[in-house]
């Protein structure tokens, strides 16, 4: 049991150093930012309670998948899986019941915790087969595999967008359309395997140009519902509307360069800072594009064969 | 034709790849054999333009990677596409669009469900129906017949024999012998990264005599089975 749990701290190093960062800096960098979001929405919301527990919850689901059980069973055994499973949800749940305590919510930490043990005790099948009807079936990939793996969150933004319009909070419905910029940004946060690209007959500059246009077609389907509901209700906005529109499109466009300037590998940490940074300033977009374009030329002009 | 010449590939000091000559003939089957770690998916690699090398590749048609259908050894499928939206992808990647896939459905494929709920087999006979559906001048397919049952083997066989007969190139590794005996032209045999020999027709079988003694060697009895 000491050795699995030795293997998963060498594998969780492996991971971090891969993605570029020091192990023991960014363990202290997990825990203030941690600390940072978890004090921001305790003093945001009053829900931040449920969220905490939601979040921590989420985690714990992961691991008790079906067949990551049905693996640690067959290689451990019943009683050794259950001490294994326990041990790993309390290790994770630790910070969650910190900040609950540290909150003074002591009913919640105890739930909590107790909780977490009982769920280490049973296994879950979080996938579906079930197939997901997609818009973007016509034209995959990204799209229609990513809208399968979020598909709940479009109903819930087109929610929110008929509440701000009800309630007439304008922020709110301008916040489900930035709800669906974000989720579709991360159908392109991960490099697919080099064959899905090497497919394309084509040359890397239409290749680009394909992708891109791809993408905003469809973020624009799936934001045209909330831009409609938003330009008829609040017609005197539809300059701020249309710029949010905008950038969301723009920002889209970087995600997708930014993936294909650091291909076969994944986004490096410090294009997550450049991307960072453009939410701080957001005109630096109108820079970062055209560099990431020039990145993308030169790190897909082999798989191309491009000559120039 | 697709011609190699003089291809060889290393990782840091390792090569992998040492000065490989062949040429591959329209309307012809060609058969790559050799051990697990040869070289044969490497070279196939090579060919199609997804790994670096030194030396040539040429090609009747250019470029020759939008000509090229390429058959993974294992290959990968997104968590939440399903068997048609695989096909249409990569007929769309080479501009094929308004193709009846379910009239093409040859291997009776469940195309609504996930790819990556599909038996080993139905994965493979999935990634074959795809590249087939390119329209493709050249064929690589890298152990074609592994994973998949009898019937569709017998399917693919016939498959490979008509992309002979519409005067493609198709280069096959397999490790069941049988398969390339009845499918290839000629065979050429990696050992080590080397280009042992080539083999035509006639010959196949003094060559399976020749790999099974070399193979076998003296290892059983090594076993000392009682």
């Amino acid at each position: 049991m000491k050795d699995y749990f030795n293997l998963q701290l060498v594998m969780t190093k492996r991971k971090v150093k891969e993605a570029g960062l020091n192990p023991l800096l960014s363990c202290l960098l997990g825990l203030i930012l941690f600390v940072a979001f978890s004090e921001y929405i305790f003093h945001r919301t009053e829900f931040a309670k449920y969220l905490v527990i939601l979040v921590c919850f989420s985690f714990q689901f992961k691991l008790s998948e079906n067949r990551r059980t049905d693996f640690l069973l067959s290689i451990f055994g019943d009683k050794a899986k259950n001490k294994i499973r326990v041990l790993e949800n309390l290790i994770i749940c630790i910070p969650f019941v910190s900040i609950l305590l540290f909150k003074n919510l002591f009913l919640e930490a105890v739930i909590l915790f107790t909780c977490s043990i009982t769920i280490a005790l049973f296994s879950f099948r979080t996938s579906l087969n079930l197939t997901i009807p997609t818009p973007f079936s016509k034209n995959p990939f990204e799209f229609s595999t990513g809208f399968r793996k979020t598909f709940f969150i479009f109903p819930l933004a087109y929610a929110l967008t008929t509440i701000a319009i009800n309630v007439d909070n304008f922020n709110l419905g301008i916040f489900s359309m930035l709800l669906i910029s974000l989720t579709t940004l991360s159908y392109y946060s991960k490099p697919e395997e080099e064959y899905y690209v090497w497919i394309y007959a084509d040359t890397t500059k239409s290749f680009l140009k394909k992708k891109i246009i791809n993408a905003t077609k469809n973020y624009i389907m799936l934001t045209i519902p909330i831009l409609i509901g938003l330009l008829i209700f609040y017609p005197i906005k539809f300059d701020l509307i249309l710029l949010f529109l905008l950038f969301g499109i723009l920002f889209l466009w970087t995600i997708v360069l930014a993936k294909y300037s650091a291909f076969p590998d994944e986004i490096h940490l410090s294009v997550g800072f450049i991307i960072a940074f453009i939410l701080l300033f957001p005109p630096l977009i109108l820079v970062v594009i055209p560099y990431f374009y020039t990145k993308s030329i030169n790190k897909l002009k082999f798989i191309f064969n491009d000559k120039n | 034709m697709i011609k190699i010449k003089g291809l060889c590939k290393s990782y840091n000091s390792n090569e992998v790849l040492k000065e490989i000559n062949m040429e591959f003939s329209r309307g012809k089957v060609s058969g790559i054999v050799g051990e697990n770690g040869a070289g044969k998916t490497t070279l196939f690699k090579c060919v199609a333009g997804l790994e670096s090398y030194t030396g040539e590749v040429f090609s009747d048609v250019q470029p020759l990677k939008n000509h090229l259908g390429l058959l993974l050894t294992d290959p990968f499928f997104f968590s939440k596409i399903t068997g048609k939206e695989y096909i249409r992808l990569l007929c769309n990647a080479r501009n094929k669009k308004n193709i009846n896939i379910d009239q093409k459905n040859i291997f009776d494929l469940p195309l609504n469900q996930y790819a990556s709920t599909y038996s080993t087999g139905m994965k493979k006979k999935l990634a074959i129906t795809a590249i087939l559906l390119q329209e493709n001048e050249y064929f690589i397919l890298d152990e074609p017949f592994n994973g998949v049952d009898i019937q569709s083997n017998i399917v693919l066989t016939e498959i490979i024999l008509k992309l002979k007969e519409l005067d493609k190139i198709i280069i096959v590794s397999s490790h069941i012998f049988s398969t390339l005996s009845d499918t290839c032209d000629e065979i050429h045999l990696l050992r080590k990264g080397e280009q042992i020999k080539s083999v035509q027709k006639e010959d196949f079988k003094t060559l399976e005599q020749e790999m099974k003694e070399i193979t076998i060697g003296n290892r059983i009895e090594k076993l000392e089975l009682k």
